[in-house]
């Protein structure tokens, strides 16, 4: 007769800390748990309070990040978790990261505050400078390469560089999973989150928090320019963190590890190196600005143009044409301010072609780029010449 | 005759090389000869470009001819270069040799509108109170013709009062009521290619 092994049922019952020990999972376990741990473990209210009135705190909300003695006692150093796990490691050396960057740090990138709400145990700090870090070297490569750049076709090249569906998709692209519930024996290579509970709208998650007059007036007309001044750096109202109870959607934690990583490798390593893995995984990426452009009236802005920069009226003129007679004609008209070619489009009718013509002239004067553009956090590195200042014109055409 | 006794399957005009002698004489307009076939075909053969031909083979080249294509947008036109630009200075030599004179070339629009700038601020005045006081028999078309000049030139000066608006809105949708499911996907296609070309697509 076969001799049943009870301890092998009891695990499916038991959590890993009641079961008693098993030779088999007993390495596993007992470095699985970190001081991160969210699965603290169950206590009541007298606990708390007692261990408030030692440190002599009177409001135990502002203490909340203050862990109470006995969790740390039973929980095992997160040194150990961090640096044995494979995957963190491999996590590491795949992006290439410096070594000054430990391992612990590129754990704690991992946890999202909705896993965590501890600031000292989350990246949530890390996320925050991380975030200016990329607002900040997205806009200035923006704005020096094409000066001339209209600030909308400017807000969605900032989304599309480091806009968060773009940060989601690199997080993807590094390999990083998502764990299926955060708690003290997940794998710190995992990216640890809660999340959104299913059938909860969008907008609900986080609160309004934009400084402009009547921001809740949705169907007001916005213009552009005051977006400057009140909106976030993709042009969209600012929007406050999320509730403690609630989770975040799983492109939300995934943009916010992105941007703590930048953020810690910026306090370890430095500001080169922050700005090297920017240009590395950021920049790199392609992105054709000139497909970002919809004007609606191109020929009457080229007009406009012309006569705010003393240049001659456009003319459009047939540069070639085939098959006029024919079902599918092909029309080339270029258009000439005097002797000079602005632009040239083709299309199967006169205006079609005119019309592409125009916005192929107005494409021409936005995406104009300065030889060798330089951005001012270029003068950071060693031995930088001497700044000379960045191209700028009154770019933008205002009809 | 051979041909008649065996009966192709296939009747003799779209078997001409059957018919030798009789082909000529037959007026036969989409059918393919052989014979025309071959001519087709050595006209479309072009003759190479002359950078590939056996005088350049000599001596150490780059042979350079890109396909036409469309100008890169990203290649900025020399008039819209700032005055401090290089680029401003190294151009004008490719330049002057390629272009032709932009007068030859023939206009998009087949008349250019004559511009008179003959209306005074009363004629103005006047305008505004025929559309307002009587917007069914001055309509912008009408008022243009007896002002002469352009029906825009009517659009910038005065608006259709709302009374005149709700009439108008209420006659297209009579007329858009009557029409049929081709006519209506036809008209939305319309609108979406042209917004297509706002976008370069």
């Amino acid at each position: 007769m076969k001799r049943l092994q009870l301890q092998r049922w009891s695990s499916t019952a038991l959590s890993p800390r009641v079961r008693t020990n098993n030779r088999l999972h007993q390495q596993l376990y007992s470095t699985g748990l970190r001081l991160q741990s969210t699965v603290s473990p169950l206590q009541s209210e007298s606990t708390i309070s007692e261990n408030v009135e030692d440190a002599s705190f009177q409001n135990p909300d502002a203490m909340r990040h203050i862990r109470p003695q006995d969790t740390i006692a039973i929980s095992l150093s997160p040194v150990e978790a961090a640096t044995q796990s494979a995957k963190l490691a491999a996590l590491h050396a795949r992006l290439y990261l410096p070594s000054r960057l430990p391992l612990q740090t590129l754990a704690r990138t991992l946890v999202d505050a909705s896993a965590d709400s501890n600031v000292d145990f989350n990246n949530e700090s890390l996320a925050t400078l991380g975030h200016d870090l990329l607002a900040n070297y997205t806009s200035e490569h923006l704005i020096c390469t094409y000066p001339r750049l209209p600030l909308s076709v400017t807000f969605a090249a900032m989304y599309a560089y480091v806009g968060p569906k773009t940060l989601a998709a690199i997080s993807k692209e590094w390999g990083i999973d998502n764990a299926t519930v955060p708690g003290g024996e997940v794998d710190p290579g995992f990216l640890q989150f809660r999340r959104v509970a299913p059938g909860t709208a969008v907008e609900d998650i986080s609160q309004l928090q934009s400084a402009r007059p009547y921001a809740d007036q949705k169907k007001w007309r916005m213009t552009v320019s005051s977006k400057i001044f009140y909106d976030d750096e993709f042009g969209d109202a600012i929007k406050g963190s999320v509730a403690l109870g609630q989770g975040v959607t799983d492109e939300t934690a995934r943009a916010t590890f992105v941007r703590a990583v930048l953020g810690a490798i910026y306090l370890h390593a430095g500001r080169p190196a922050a700005k090297r893995f920017f240009e590395q995984h950021i920049l790199s990426r392609h992105l054709n600005i000139s497909e970002l452009f919809n004007f609606s009236q191109p020929a009457r802005d080229l007009a406009r143009l012309c006569a705010r920069e003393n240049f001659e009226a456009p003319v459009a003129k047939i540069v070639s044409e085939t098959g006029r007679k024919s079902r599918s004609p092909v029309f080339v008209v270029g258009i000439f301010s005097g002797q000079d070619k602005l632009g040239e489009g083709s299309g199967s009718s006169l205006m079609e072609a005119r019309e592409r013509a125009a916005l192929s002239a107005l494409k021409g004067w936005y995406l104009y780029t300065p030889i060798n553009p330089r951005v001012p956090s270029s003068m950071e590195e060693e031995g930088a010449a001497p700044w000379k200042p960045a191209h700028i014109d009154l770019g933008e055409v205002i009809v | 005759m051979a041909a008649s006794i065996t009966m192709p399957k296939r009747p003799f005009l779209t078997l001409p090389f059957l018919l030798p002698s009789l082909t000529e004489s037959l007026s036969i307009g989409a059918v393919r000869h052989q014979s025309s076939y071959r001519r087709t075909k050595q006209r479309l053969r072009v003759k190479p470009d002359a950078s590939f031909g056996p005088s350049q083979q000599g001596r150490d080249q780059i042979i350079y001819n890109p396909p036409s294509s469309a100008p890169s947008v990203y290649h900025t036109p020399s008039k819209f270069l700032p005055a401090n630009d290089v680029r401003r200075v190294m151009r004008p030599a490719a330049a002057a040799t390629a272009t032709t004179d932009v007068n030859e070339l023939p206009s998009v629009y087949k008349t250019q509108p004559e511009r008179k700038y003959h209306l005074t601020p009363e004629d103005v005045e006047e305008i505004r109170k025929l559309r307002l006081n009587d917007p069914m028999t001055w309509s912008r078309y009408s008022l243009a013709k007896k002002f002469e000049c352009s029906p825009l030139f009517i659009a910038k000066v005065c608006g259709a009062s709302p009374e005149k608006k709700a009439i108008q809105k209420q006659v297209l949708e009579a007329v858009q009521s009557r029409w049929g499911p081709k006519r209506r996907m036809a008209r939305e296609d319309r609108k979406l290619r042209r917004e297509a070309w706002g976008r370069d697509e």
